[in-house]
């Protein structure tokens, strides 16, 4: 069994610990003897032509000031794979600026706008300098539609919730019939209004969850593995403490 | 409306102190501000020989409390705000409480200045030498991105008078690439070792902090003569680099409140005396420490696993699971019931075991706290 991870600009894109997540698969898969592999996907054409041979996209947040840079790379270089991974249904999970860049497109403070990809249907809309950025901790419910998922009905230990820290100006807004990945118990989630948080598409993810989302959140890094290795089941891990840590979490003021 | 601001704040620090109210370093000088918005630039504060600003994300406690030894060192006499309370309420407070009812009369003042509050404070006061230590992520949910502070650095540096010296470190290239918008003095320190071989102080960053001092210091005319006997007998600050025993065992404390200076930490434990079997690592989510504690997954996963290969590891603090949990994806070793959510409980286990020498590597409130536990006495 192997796996391939494609992590978009690292060296860019990692605004605060979101790198550690691209370490938990790494770590989860090698504890099931899975050969898990970490192709880097920076700026320039992809060495191989194509994404062809990756399995897990993985794409962090960034400074702003990066994130311009990114973009024109990725209208160059990026875009036709990364769509067709999507659209294929390949695992991906997005954080943040990296999620907001799926969009039809992202209005900033000063009412500048930059298109997105356009890959899923969404936009995100920055309400002005003076609006307060959404900021603290994060508990929400997974949607239905990945809870009927093969590997969360095997082995979800932690249940229908995933925890995390949220750190954006930019409101997230999903176009009709658009999933999100779950809706907030407590936090802003997409836009502090409809209680969605992130998106769902086959077996892509995006989330406003930053820093080490997966870490706390095994049963994610459990879905994007057994989706690259198109299977239902993994072997059970010795997850005593990710589920202590995913406990606390929960407790903790938002 | 000086004196009757010196006297208020007398009067509430010595309240705070009596009432044991705590944080008694920022208040006084919030009721000044309040009073007197623009007390800073009163005439009545002089700093007769100069006044040293520095500010930068780690290092700035070290080298203020170094600036100030070496001053003093040097007979002058110096205001400083060594409790590290560095945001303007604080250094306003600083000079408040040293100050009679007529006026302030120095040789020389020393301040460190939060990152983030330090254009404020330079709207108010010009510093004869600015030191701009580093910038690196920090408190992000506080603060912001660090561009953010950059884009405040660059415009204050546009606006600052072309008589200050302005020290920055030669390997910060985002902080020197500000320095070209400034049309006065810029004068550049490294990583040189050959002052910190004369200090107790130990590891790279420490050399950084030890020549940025010295490099204010001849930039305000001070002689080597004047410095190198201060560097002998300089003490590490509180918290950084600090021996204390308790019931028997010495305990060391190495700040480690993002990663850099976590990573800072990693490299002088591999390099130096620090090397020591047992650790306590101390992770805390209050609000001086940013509530995200994500910055944990940016301290360099292989130096964490080489660092800490073979050693006995506890942890503490409010997120104590989180970092255990952290240390177990980077393939560290340890056992899962060393996990304590109380200081209390961490150094009983700790008393039980068979080590005379421990390393604490606690961030910002946890370092407090434990300061706290092992002396039964804050700093703030």
């Amino acid at each position: 069994m192997k796996v391939t991870i494609g992590h978009l600009y690292p060296e860019y894109l990692n605004l605060y610990g979101d790198n550690g997540n691209v370490e938990v698969l790494v770590y989860r898969a090698s504890q099931r003897n899975i050969d898990i592999q970490v192709v880097d996907l920076s700026l320039g054409s992809v060495s191989s032509g194509t994404l062809d041979d990756i399995d897990i996209l993985f794409m962090g947040g960034g400074p702003d000031s990066c994130q311009t840079t990114v973009y024109q790379d990725f209208v160059e270089h990026k875009k036709a794979g990364l769509t067709q991974h999507i659209l294929e249904g390949k695992p991906a999970l997005f954080i943040c600026g990296a999620y907001q860049l799926l969009g039809n497109y992202y209005k900033g403070a000063d009412g500048s706008v930059l298109d997105g990809l356009g890959v899923l249907d969404f936009y995100t809309e920055h309400p002005g300098k003076d609006a307060k950025r959404c900021i603290g901790n994060v508990e929400a419910k997974l949607s239905e539609e990945l809870l009927r998922d093969g590997i969360f009905i095997q082995s979800n230990v932690f249940g229908d919730s995933i925890v995390g820290f949220e750190n954006h100006g930019g409101r997230t807004f999903l176009g009709k019939g658009v999933q999100p990945l779950g809706y907030v118990i407590k936090g802003f989630g997409n836009n502090q209004q409809d209680g969605t948080e992130g998106i769902l598409y086959k077996n892509c993810i995006g989330t406003y969850l930053h820093g080490p989302f997966l870490a706390k959140n095994p049963h994610i890094a459990d879905f994007l593995l057994a989706k690259a290795l198109k299977v239902d089941t993994l072997s059970k891990l010795d997850d005593k403490l990710e589920i202590a840590v995913h406990t606390a979490s929960k407790m903790l003021k938002q | 409306m000086f004196g009757l601001c010196v006297i208020i704040s007398k009067v509430a620090n010595l309240l705070i102190n009596t009432l044991k109210l705590g944080a008694g370093y920022t208040w006084p000088g919030h009721i000044a501000l309040t009073l007197y918005p623009s007390i800073l630039k009163s005439p009545r504060i002089r700093f007769t020989k100069g006044l040293i600003l520095l500010s930068g994300t780690n290092g700035k406690t070290t080298t203020s409390k170094l600036l100030a030894h070496i001053l003093n060192g040097a007979s002058f006499k110096i205001v400083s705000n060594t409790s590290g309370a560095n945001l303007k309420n604080g250094v306003v407070s600083s000079i408040l409480l040293s100050s009679s009812l007529k006026s302030l009369a120095v040789d020389y003042g020393v301040f460190e200045v939060d990152e983030f509050a330090l254009s404020e404070v330079l709207k108010d006061l010009t510093p004869n030498v600015l030191i701009l230590l580093n910038l690196s992520r920090d408190q992000l949910d506080r603060y912001g991105e660090t561009d953010i502070i950059l884009e405040k650095w660059k415009k204050s540096l546009s606006e600052l008078s072309a008589s200050t010296v302005v020290v920055v470190d030669e390997d910060q290239l985002e902080i020197r690439e500000l320095c070209r918008s400034y049309s006065g003095k810029v004068d550049y320190f490294g990583s040189d070792n050959s002052y910190l071989k004369n200090t107790a102080l130990k590891g790279m960053f420490n050399a950084r902090n030890i020549n940025a001092a010295v490099l204010a210091c001849k930039n305000l005319g001070l002689a080597e003569e004047d410095i190198l006997p201060a560097l002998k007998t300089f003490k590490p600050a509180y918290g950084r680099g600090e021996k204390i025993g308790y019931l028997g065992k010495n305990y060391h404390i190495l700040l480690a409140k993002n990663p850099a200076s976590f990573n800072y930490n990693l490299d002088a434990i591999k390099t130096s005396e620090f090397d020591f079997s047992t650790l306590l690592l101390v992770l805390n989510d209050n609000i001086p420490d940013g509530r995200d504690v994500s910055w944990i997954y940016d301290i360099d996963p292989v130096s964490l696993r080489e660092t800490f290969k073979g050693k006995n590891i506890y942890f503490a603090g409010s997120r104590s699971k989180d970092m255990a949990l952290r240390l177990k994806h980077s393939g560290v070793s340890f056992s899962e019931e060393h996990t304590f959510g109380n200081l209390k409980d961490a150094f009983a286990a700790l008393s039980k075991i068979d080590a005379d020498e421990i390393l604490v590597l606690p961030n910002y409130s946890a370092m407090l706290d434990v300061r706290d536990f092992l002396i039964g006495r804050k700093i703030l």
